[in-house]
């Protein structure tokens, strides 16, 4: 088990994204709540890092801030070496709840992130098609998201996210609302993605068995305010065994980490 | 695999039951209010009073069965239709117009005012203050400014559809989910004009009908009100009409307005239903 405590043990390469030092507040009943309180770490090129902490550890903030949909109070994010200003097309983002754009098919809604700006591949068409392919929702590609199941949705939200091709694929919880058995299948499914692309993954979740399940790295996060607890990177070869005695240890060892020994979810 | 085309059957014919009982009840209605009607203008002296079913019945067919030369405006040649087609014509050279201009202004309006906080701030307060005029109240300005014919009537329609289709763009784009338009941002929608088109207008397009839909059946209810102050059309000749009175024709009109409505309700329902499938 590998443990580092450093983000920037990387020395010879820029990593992918640094995230520096990042603090931020918000407003909540004229009370202002500390949601990311010094956060530091790193993900390297073509690395699936999985944040993983209680709710309310600001995960999401964090998360919010790499996407440039928020704005840090102090530190910054950068993407190879250059600060995020503000959201862009070389960062792909994945909703909890889909955010699908309920007015366009599943074709429209894939569609969506080639058109802006003008048309960057050569066949917008058959790039949509292999993307649907790929998440492996043909024959649904004039159904609104309406007809589709959870799963389903969040398969669009996926597509949709990689359409523009980014180098960075960031995801909020994106499984949380799916059951059990889905979820082991979209696992699988995300992990032939991740290998296909060639993506830097930042995956946010509240649980650990699935961040053992997809990551080369964990970033464990505190609550209140939210703190980078401990970084670990997991060494184990893909696809990953849950019954497995060095998959127990890692998930054992991260609710150790979380110091709750039974339940880490909100 | 046969239980369900069993069961779907059944929930078929168990629709097309409640559907007839439904249409036999409607009917049973009407019937009433026919009855009930009848017999009212029957008893009640002197008989102009109320103008029975049947004389209402033959005042309207008498609507299609004579011509009328009315005016074009704008182009000022003349047209000779049915009666009845001729005022509803008339009606609708002022109800149209103001109807879809209104219409318009209000949506766009709307649109920016719900997408805009600062525009919103400047003119909340105005507009707290003009909303609850009623439409018909602008007439006096109608009046003195256009004058009681097609552009004044226009003008009140204008202000009815106004509001109505204001309110329904406004509420539209001031509900559009954050996270929507968060998805557009990393999925490179830069400009606020690109969101406001690409989210915003799409999101709020249902809210956006309903609201026409809506102004449709109030702009009928001001275009008459503007037509009794005597703009030309068939709430001018509801009122000319029972000034002479000839009740069953004011009848047979208001009989008009109300097929009129319906047809254009029915009209937009379906348009609407294609437009938003993916409700």
């Amino acid at each position: 088990m590998a443990l580092s405590d450093s983000p920037s043990t990387t020395a010879d390469s820029t990593p992918k994204i640094a995230v520096e030092n990042v603090s931020n507040a918000y407003e909540s009943g004229g009370e202002s709540v500390q949601a990311l309180s010094d956060v530091s770490f790193s993900v390297d090129d073509g690395e699936f890092c999985c944040v993983v902490g209680p709710s309310g550890c600001g995960k999401t903030t964090l998360l919010r801030t790499i996407a440039g949909l928020e704005r840090p109070d102090s530190g910054s994010v950068l993407v190879d070496g250059e600060p995020v200003t503000g959201p862009g097309l070389d960062r792909g983002m994945v909703f909890q709840e889909y955010a699908l754009f309920p007015w366009r098919t599943v074709r429209g809604n894939i569609r969506f992130g080639l058109d802006r700006p003008a048309c960057g591949c050569s066949d917008c068409e058959r790039r949509v098609q292999e993307l649907v392919d790929l998440v492996g929702l043909d024959g649904f590609e004039d159904a609104y998201p309406k007809a589709l199941s959870g799963g389903m949705k969040q398969r669009v939200g996926i597509a949709r996210a990689i359409a523009p091709d980014p180098e960075i694929l960031l995801m909020d919880e994106p499984f949380g609302s799916v059951d059990a058995r889905t979820r082991d299948r979209l696992h699988a499914e995300l992990l032939d993605i991740w290998a296909e692309t060639d993506q830097s993954v930042v995956f946010v979740t509240h649980d650990i068995d699935e961040a053992v399940t997809l990551a080369d790295k964990i970033v464990v996060m505190d609550s209140e305010p939210g703190t980078v607890r401990s970084t670990l990177s997991v060494d184990l070869s893909r696809p990953r065994d849950r019954t497995a005695t060095s998959f127990v240890d890692y998930v054992a060892h991260i609710r150790d980490e979380l110091g709750s020994p039974t339940e880490t979810n909100c | 695999m046969s239980i369900q085309t069993d069961t779907g059957r059944h929930a078929e014919s168990v629709w097309y039951a409640s559907d007839l009982k439904r249409y036999l009840r409607g009917l049973g209605g009407l019937t009433v209010f026919l009855v009930v009607w009848w017999g009212g203008a029957i008893v009640t002296q002197p008989s102009y009073l109320i103008p029975t079913p049947t004389e209402s019945a033959w005042a309207f067919l008498e609507l299609f069965t004579t011509s009328t030369e009315i005016v074009v405006p704008v182009f000022g040649m003349n047209l000779v239709l049915p009666t009845g087609a001729a005022h509803l014509t008339e009606t609708l050279f002022h109800y149209v117009p103001g109807l879809l201009v209104g219409a318009v202004c209000g949506i766009g309006l709307g649109l920016t005012m719900g997408w805009s906080g600062r525009l919103d701030d400047w003119l909340r307060p105005l507009i707290r203050i003009l909303r609850p005029i009623p439409p018909l109240a602008w007439i006096v300005f109608a009046i003195v400014w256009f004058g009681i014919h097609h552009t004044g009537a226009a003008f009140i329609v204008f202000v009815g559809a106004f509001w109505i289709n204001f309110y329904g763009a406004y509420g539209g784009v001031e509900g559009v989910d954050g996270e929507l338009t968060d998805a557009a941002a990393t999925l490179g929608v830069e400009r606020d004009l690109s969101m406001l088109k690409l989210v915003a207008l799409p999101n709020a397009a249902p809210q956006i009908l309903t609201g026409f839909r809506t102004s449709i059946g109030r702009c009928w209810m001001i275009v008459v009100g503007a037509e009794l102050f005597g703009a030309p059309g068939v709430g001018y000749e509801i009122i000319n009409a029972s000034n002479n009175l000839a009740m069953d024709t004011s009848v047979a009109y208001m009989l008009l307005i109300s097929l009129a409505f319906l047809c254009m309700d029915v009209g937009f329902r379906l348009f609407e239903r294609r437009l938003l499938a993916w409700r």
